[in-house]
């Protein structure tokens, strides 16, 4: 681990995770004891739990907070044996489950208020130690043949357990693809789909059908299905006669063996008393409230709020300068508004940064797969990890990581020598991989990942890439070509090269940044890589209009339709700017604007299509002259005052290099209606 | 005495100078995407090095025609070939420059700057701030921050 990361940093993230895994695994367990109460086992439910517990554990030790690795530990054991049991966990393995979870919580709380959690009791631990994980669960144990039941996992017999017991026959079928099925669209795939509507199925296992000669003649499945649905129906499901339809058990007599289990007073609490007594506990009390989970969605709807604020602005601006033409003095009122779009700046940059997430954190996995590399190639590597009090956008974050670790991989793999090599040369035996994070001018981040290992060697990669080499840039141009692998070049002296042109295209076509390299031989190699601090991914609809090429969010667009004829055109206004026409879609007027013309872009060319945006309950339809496609890209944000203007939104690159603007139809929309509106 | 690095670029028939220190890069120039609504001086965006950039057409800023119009036709379209961006930095802003062409990078004595004469000062809007005279060639030191508009982002 590195000395230079402050441990506290990873507690707010463990808080919150872990704060919402007791959640998940006091609900789950919760569930259980439902399913003794109504005498059926919940195998999924027993594994959420097992998961939420494995997940906790590990988080636990990452901070060092033993007493809950131990509680986790003693209770994944429990429930793990209950998990290869089929899915059943005993009443008794809930109740000491519960008591372990409820114990976790409140060393969760005590992390997250700064407090030292107490040491795991040991009585509890000797109660998980000591429960039965599947004694007393409710045993509806299917009378399946003993061929069947050789086949099954004990989460699928618990599974056919259940459904027999909810009162549907159990049937095996058998499906033999064929020609003649596959031409009229019966396949393995249509018979499962058609199947799941009928019933449940347990389990499909495929089996070699063989000829009398013993020679494989083909592939046929046995499916175990329950289901209620006539013999004929399932027949005709998986396209067979009655035969392949075969009977495996008949629903157990009803209710007096489902009679509900005890539930009295005295005995174990029903589900309802006990999320009852859960509320009346301090478990209910949030942990954490320092941090909040909040969905992007909500933000973009800020975001949306916000550029309705920015244009109500810029219709304030020019009210100013009509009556500054009047010769009304204006001076008081244009510094209030001068303020209000300071203040607005500012609330654009506070929701940008509500999106922001710690590069520390981002980071953090590199520590332990540096940690687990090393192992594996019997090197010593030291991971330095400097992110200062940087922060990126989470896209982006999500993004950069699989770069970085391709990057500290490499220099793991191919930079740091072996120990040996590293003391005939004079450097210390452990190698050191520095990853270093700043903010730089023009909202971008700096990542330089740094080693002291050999640098590469131009001349090996030269010789067989078949190149010339003179820069550091042509060595990197090599290294991130398609198809060069380490496979292709002896390892050892020549460096790197695996992934990079992955790494590549991460920084420069994914995130729109850059990178480059610089390498010394014998004293070390880095690469450093700038990015935006923002990006938002979005699917966008390219049209050309004016000559011109723009993007639109899809999601903004309601519909798109051929214009027939160019509708029809109300009388203007004296000193209207724009035109308004009317066009009849669906027994409704729509008002149509021309985008050319609101963008004063407009070339005469005939606009050949009209798309529909909604904003505010009315719909407003733009010309353009035509589409050119649906795509998946990277808008980033435009914010150089010299660029920003009413409804452009940002910009992307379709592919060709050059920047295309990204345009929201909803703030024209706006603002033409508002000319038009007096 | 200290000297100055600058970069120096042609624009019409003058030629102009900032200091190097404020300028990134040099990038040939070919086209930017057009900014509907933005100054019309705004040629518009390019990309460079993966970085957006809004690019300034200088000639534009300056008052002079569109270079297009001043150099017609294939033959002429090594003024084309010339035009270069100046891509400069100034604090947090990153902005291009368009100019007609940039080849020079020139040491100039700082004392060698002189405040222009005042019908120059007014006849530019303010966008030369100094004239230096070096080996009888007369350079223009100018002013980014205004030509880069900073009261655009000062209300």
């Amino acid at each position: 681990m590195t000395e230079r990361v402050d441990l506290q940093e990873f507690i707010g993230g463990f808080v919150v995770e872990a704060a919402e895994l007791v959640t998940a695994a006091n609900a789950a367990l919760l569930e259980i004891e439902a399913g003794h109460a109504e005498g059926t086992s919940r195998p999924k439910a027993v594994r959420d739990v097992f998961r939420a517990l494995h997940t906790i554990k590990g988080l636990a030790g990452m901070v060092g907070v033993e007493a809950i690795v131990d509680i986790a530990h003693g209770l994944e054991t429990l429930i793990r044996t209950a998990d290869r049991a089929g899915g059943q966990l005993s009443r008794a393995a809930v109740e000491v489950a519960l008591q372990g979870v409820r114990a976790i919580g409140e060393r969760v709380r005590a992390v997250s208020e700064q407090r030292t959690p107490a040491a795991a009791p040991p009585r509890l631990l000797e109660a998980i130690a000591s429960t039965d994980a599947t004694g007393d669960a409710p045993a509806v144990a299917p009378q399946v043949s003993a061929e069947l039941d050789a086949r099954l996992s004990p989460s699928e017999r618990a599974q056919l357990a259940n459904a027999v017991a909810a009162g549907a026959p159990a049937w095996m079928l058998s499906f033999a693809p064929s020609e003649s099925n596959a031409a009229r669209g019966v396949t393995i795939g249509s018979v499962r789909s058609r199947l799941a509507t009928l019933g449940e199925i347990v389990k499909v296992a495929p089996r070699t059908v063989t000829g009398p000669s013993g020679a494989q003649l083909g592939i046929a499945f046995d499916i175990l299905v329950v289901s209620s649905a006539p013999r004929e129906t399932l027949a005709d499901a998986i396209a067979a006669s009655l035969e392949s339809v075969a009977p495996v058990l008949a629903p157990p007599p009803p209710p007096v063996a489902q009679a509900p289990l005890p539930a009295g007073p005295g005995a174990e609490p029903s589900t309802r008393e006990l999320a009852e007594r859960d509320d009346a506990t301090a478990d209910v009390v949030p942990i954490g409230r320092a941090v909040i989970r909040v969905e992007l969605s909500r933000l973009d709807e800020l975001q949306e709020q916000l550029s309705l604020l920015t244009v109500s602005r810029f219709r304030l601006e020019r009210e100013i300068a009509a009556m500054a033409d009047a010769g009304h003095d204006v001076r008081r009122l244009r510094q209030v508004a001068d303020l209000q779009g300071r203040q607005l700046r500012d609330l654009r940059r506070a929701i940008l940064r509500a999106r922001m997430v710690r590069v520390a954190e981002v980071l953090e996995p590199l520590s332990l797969l540096v940690r687990s590399l090393a192992r594996s190639s019997e090197r010593a590597v030291r991971l330095e990890l400097d992110a200062r009090d940087t922060e990126l956008d989470k896209a982006v974050a999500d993004r950069l990581l699989p770069a970085m670790v391709h990057l500290v991989r490499n220099a793991v793999d191919h930079a740091i020598e072996p120990a040996a090599e590293r003391r005939a040369r004079g450097k210390p035996e452990a190698g050191t991989i520095r990853v270093a994070c700043t903010e730089i001018a023009g909202n971008q981040l700096e990542l330089v990942v740094s080693d002291d290992g050999r640098g590469i060697d131009r001349a090996a990669i030269a010789r067989r890439s078949e190149r010339t080499i003179d820069h550091d840039a042509d060595l990197l141009d090599v290294l991130c070509g398609p198809g060069f692998s380490t496979r292709d070049v002896a390892t050892r002296t020549s460096g790197r090269g695996l992934g990079m042109d992955i790494v590549r295209r991460i920084a420069v076509s994914d995130l729109g940044g850059e990178l480059r390299l610089a390498t010394t031989p014998g004293a070390g190699t880095s690469f450093t890589m700038r990015i935006p601090l923002t990006i938002s991914i979005v699917e966008v609809f390219a049209f050309a209009c004016g000559r011109q090429a723009f993007v639109v969010p899809v999601s903004a667009i309601e519909e798109i339709f051929e214009i027939a004829d160019a509708g029809i055109t109300p009388p203007s206004a004296p000193g209207g700017r724009s035109q308004v026409s009317l066009l009849e879609r669906r027994g409704r007027a729509i008002p149509m604007f021309s985008l050319g013309r609101e963008l004063a872009i407009d070339d005469g060319a005939a606009a050949r299509k009209a798309m529909v945006i909604r904003r505010g309950g009315e719909a407003v339809a733009f010309s353009v002259d035509r589409m050119l496609g649906r795509q998946e890209v990277v808008v980033r944000a435009i914010d150089d005052p010299l660029v920003q203007a009413p409804g452009i939104a940002g910009a992307t690159d379709l592919g060709d290099g050059r920047p295309t603007l990204v345009l929201d139809l909803g703030e024209l929309g706006l603002a033409a209606r508002e000319r038009q509106l007096p | 005495m200290t000297a100055t690095l600058h970069v120096t670029f042609r624009v019409g028939n003058a030629t102009y100078a900032v200091a190097a220190s404020d300028v990134l890069h040099l990038e040939s120039y070919d086209t930017a995407t057009h900014v509907p609504g933005a100054p019309s001086y705004v040629a518009g965006l390019v990309q460079v090095r993966g970085r957006l950039v809004p690019v300034i057409d200088l000639r534009i800023r300056f008052g002079l025609p569109p270079a297009d119009a001043s150099a017609p036709g294939p033959p002429a379209s090594q003024a084309a070939i010339d035009r270069r961006v100046v891509v400069l930095q100034l604090g947090t802003r990153v902005a291009g420059l368009v100019v007609d062409s940039a080849r020079e990078v020139l040491k100039i004595e700082d004392t060698a700057f002189e405040r222009p004469p005042e019908i120059v000062v007014h006849q530019t809007a303010g966008f030369v701030k100094a004239v230096a005279t070096v080996a009888k060639r007369m350079y223009l030191l100018v002013d980014l921050p205004r030509i880069l508009g900073e009261e655009l982002d000062h209300g």
